[in-house]
């Protein structure tokens, strides 16, 4: 019997609807761990070229920008493609200067119908949302000595790197 | 079209909606009945072998998944356990917790996603939307711990990424709740519905030893009566730890693959449950695997929501793998099973996407 079908169908109406509009301005869907667009410290980063090495999209490249960067003399910092980004936070995971996170900026926020727009230069990586995924969060998975380990030498790394190089 | 014993050629998919994703069938038809199928694979090919040989073993975790949308996360782990088999490495307790979570929500998820494929198919369409809701509340929970909804990177060579947030347990409860609620509904609408039991009972039907003979694993063997399953027959992660059934089918006809799938969703939510309790807070979830891998071999079996699925890695050590196998669920699934089903069978057009979804079958997993 289609019975059954019915019944249930009929508990099923009186319910309010489970779907909602998409795109909508308001009331986005945010998480705390949510990977989304990236920040890039530009004081912090060397210009060491880690994420990009790690990058399995190959979205990464580094370019120049002039201006003065006392840790960066070749001043190269990261340059990333949106359009074939696959926000897996390698690149954040991988940095060995901290100098890159996520932020919970994702899906319509980014969307765009002009293609060139996908192409963030290193001072377009700027906060758009909230700061959501960083280094140190990923290391917390890690058993606390090695985590703690692993951030001092971060912290020492960046010390090293004196303005004469 | 009319001529008798004129065989009529109709194109199917790779853009109809019957059609299980991106893949074409040749049928030749005589009347209504098909007596010849081929299938038309290729659409999705993007050769994820062959770029993984061009990737570390960090970076190919987030290739590993990328052939099957509806059931990502066994592959991802699969990979995982492979690499860490090269590497011998022993993870943490609470990292195979984790991914046991992680694969039977995706397991859930995908058989929610199939629930809504077959009730397409079978022409009930009302209760296959409510199997969606449920796993849209699976796919926030992933959204939630993971970041992404879809494609999760939560299981990489080592363990696991991410920590316990703020209230894992009561949320991960919460969304069980919800979904083991929904399922109840949807089992009984979709089950004890007349239309659905004419259109599946009977229909599509493999015995045990045809089953094996063609190369058939996962809920469609087990619908036949064998009750196979890797995570009994040879554990893995620590499904030896846990308590669950492997429910198994008789007749081996598309109703029973459906009787199982429902069955194997109760299990699943058993399965969560119990490694929810075991989770301890304070250890760690990950360990560090050396940059350079050994030279060997690494093999990891999982069962999927399709069935067993295989990792085959080769490494002359370094920072690369020199060649990665995946053996693919759905092959068998939709060529030598569909064609052996078409020639010892009536099927007529009207039956074969409800006979596609019932052997659920992933078109990426088979292009790769």
């Amino acid at each position: 019997m289609v019975l059954s079908t019915i019944k249930n169908a009929i508990k099923y109406m009186v319910k309010k609807p489970y779907t909602r509009q998409v795109p909508r301005k308001d009331d986005k869907y945010r998480s705390e761990n949510l990977r989304g667009a990236h920040i890039l410290y530009m004081d912090r980063c060397t210009g060491c070229s880690m994420c990009q090495r790690v990058c399995p999209a190959a979205c990464i490249d580094m370019v120049v920008v002039e201006g003065d960067w006392p840790r960066n003399h070749r001043k190269r910092f990261p340059r990333i493609d949106h359009s074939k980004c696959t926000f897996c936070a390698l690149c954040v995971e991988y940095c060995p200067f901290n100098a890159l996170s996520m932020t919970d900026a994702t899906g319509f926020e980014l969307f765009t119908t002009d293609k060139s727009r996908t192409l963030k230069m290193p001072q377009d990586l700027k906060p758009i949302g909230k700061e959501t995924l960083t280094k140190q969060k990923l290391l917390s998975s890690y058993a606390p000595s090695y985590a703690l380990k692993k951030f001092v030498e971060t912290l020492e790394g960046s010390r090293k790197v004196s303005p004469n190089g | 079209m009319g001529d008798k014993g004129k065989l009529v050629q109709v194109y199917f998919g790779p853009q109809h909606p019957g059609a299980p994703g991106n893949i074409g069938y040749k049928l030749w038809l005589d009347g209504e009945r098909i007596v010849r199928a081929e299938v038309i694979p290729g659409f999705l090919h993007r050769g994820f072998e062959k770029m993984m040989e061009n990737r570390t073993w960090e970076m190919s975790i987030t290739l590993s998944y990328r052939f099957c949308v509806e059931d990502p996360d066994p592959l991802e782990i699969a990979y995982a356990l492979a690499v860490e088999d090269l590497f011998s490495a022993e993870i943490p307790e609470n990292a195979k917790y984790i991914r046991m979570i992680q694969a039977e929500f995706s397991r859930i998820a995908s058989h929610m996603f199939w629930i809504h494929f077959i009730g397409g198919s079978t022409g009930l369409r009302t209760p296959a939307y409510w199997a969606v809701t449920a796993r849209e509340e699976i796919l926030k929970w992933f959204g939630w711990y993971a970041g992404h909804r879809v494609y999760h990177n939560i299981s990489v060579p080592g363990g696991v990424r991410y920590t316990l947030p703020e209230g894992f347990i009561e949320r991960t409860l919460k969304v069980l709740d919800f979904v083991e609620k929904t399922v109840k509904d949807v089992e009984k609408a979709l089950m004890r519905n007349s239309i659905f039991k004419a259109r599946t009972i009977g229909m599509g039907k493999l015995s045990t030893k045809e089953a094996l003979e063609l190369g058939v694993t996962g809920p469609v063997l087990r619908a036949t009566g064998m009750p196979y399953d890797i995570r009994k027959a040879r554990p893995y992660l620590n499904y030896d730890k846990v308590n669950f059934e492997v429910p198994t089918g008789s007749a081996g006809d598309s109703y029973d693959r459906c009787r199982v799938r429902f069955q194997e969703i109760y299990q699943s939510i058993r399965i969560i449950r119990e490694s929810l309790s075991k989770l301890d807070p304070s250890e760690p979830f990950r360990i560090k695997l050396p940059i350079v891998a050994p030279a060997g071999e690494g093999i990891a079996r999982v069962e999927t929501a399709r069935g067993e699925y295989l990792v085959h890695i080769v490494s002359t050590r370094g920072r690369q793998p020199y060649r990665v196998r995946l053996r693919s669920t759905s092959m068998p699934l939709l060529t030598t099973v569909v064609n052996y089903i078409i020639e010892n069978e009536e099927i007529t057009i009207a039956d074969f996407p409800v006979l596609l979804a019932s052997l659920d079958p992933c078109a990426p997993d088979l292009d790769r």
